[in-house]
């Protein structure tokens, strides 16, 4: 599982940066197109959820998604790589 | 199913202000929601006027948004028309302690099968910053400029005595809890009163010393008390003092309710 922000609903009011017991999020520098300093994601292959979700078949942690008031922190299932098909020409 | 399909994408992002504590309200209830497995077609959200009463727009079922004060009102009215329906009513704290004062009583002493959340942010919001009933002591308003003279309204004392049969208060902060109460509350039958304190950071927290968001949350972080330490403190003579805010569940009982399924 992978953490992530989602910019459109984001309005950068920091609260998640208060929550996670990890510090996951720290507060944003630039601001994006549309003016907002989203928060960024500091090595969040730390967070307890991603790392252990499927194990425990539940969300562990989620304190950042339930307090963030704009819906914008989920997860997202990592993508299975795709083997390469590699022609070999003899 | 999850949180997120409760939720209308085309509406999002809502227009509450950033940092506003009410989108963590509907996280709550939504994931409360999801817990007990209502379906979509069998739930109804209904709301007054104000910041709180837009929740029920951007939440995918059938919603009512009423006049002024009379959520309950309509909301009962609903009940007793089709009790096959499960209804949450979102209500602010000017729509519930003071227009609606005397529905949320008379709501509370039938004891109508609902779940009311009430996001108290201790001011009217959407109007300019107006103080509410349940301005505390000394805040700030644009109607209250040197500070309110009057005490708060104790909206859980309220519906205590009025006769509700589950009666809880937590803040935006204690996310966790609430929805563990907000769950309480659809599950018990009967009339079930959540009381959500939440931060209003562009009309309360500005003119009251949180000029950040996460300062009110700091705030309700560190003056949220127990009602079982309370009881304790009590007992052992001891002073509590007036700021803090009483955090807990109040009353779980069970009078007979109006409206609940044969």
């Amino acid at each position: 599982m992978r953490l992530q922000i989602d910019e459109r609903r984001c309005k950068g009011c920091n609260l998640c940066t208060l929550v996670c017991p990890y510090r996951i999020f720290k507060p944003g520098k630039r601001a994006n197109r549309r003016g907002i300093v989203v928060p960024e994601l500091d090595r969040p292959e730390r967070c307890a959820n991603c790392r252990l979700r499927h194990l425990y078949g539940r969300t562990l942690c989620g304190n950042c998604q339930m307090i963030c008031p704009d819906q914008a922190i989920s997860w997202k299932e990592d993508e299975e790589p795709v083997p390469k098909k590699v022609a070999i020409e003899y | 199913m999850s949180e997120e399909d409760w939720l209308r994408q085309d509406r999002l992002p809502h227009i509450f202000c950033a940092g506003c504590g009410n989108g963590t309200v509907i996280n709550c209830t939504l994931s409360a929601v999801e817990q007990i497995g209502w379906k979509r077609q069998e739930t109804v959200f209904v709301s007054g006027i104000g910041c709180s009463s837009r929740a029920p727009g951007y939440i995918s079922t059938d919603s009512l948004h009423t006049t002024h004060g009379r959520a309950l009102a309509f909301a009962t009215g609903i009940k007793l028309a089709n009790p096959q329906l499960n209804i949450v009513v979102f209500t602010g704290d000017g729509d519930l302690a003071a227009i609606g004062g005397n529905h949320f009583i008379h709501a509370c002493r039938r004891n109508i099968d609902l779940t009311v959340v009430c996001l108290n942010n201790m001011i009217y919001g959407m109007t300019g910053g107006q103080g509410s009933p349940t301005t505390p002591m000394g805040g700030l308003s644009t109607t209250t400029p040197y500070g309110s003279g009057e005490p708060a309204f104790d909206l859980c004392g309220l519906a205590t005595a009025a006769g509700a049969n589950y009666v809880a208060r937590w803040t935006s902060y204690h996310v966790r809890e609430l929805t563990r109460a907000i769950l309480t509350g659809l599950e018990n039958p009967g009339f079930s009163f959540i009381e959500s304190l939440v931060q209003c950071p562009t009309n309360y927290g500005r003119r009251n010393r949180f000029k950040q968001v996460a300062d009110q949350i700091e705030y309700f972080k560190s003056h949220t008390i127990l009602v079982e330490k309370a009881a304790r403190m009590r007992e052992k003579g001891e002073m509590i003092p007036p700021e803090m805010i009483l955090a807990g569940e109040f009353v779980r009982r069970n009078r007979p309710a109006l409206g609940v399924r044969p």
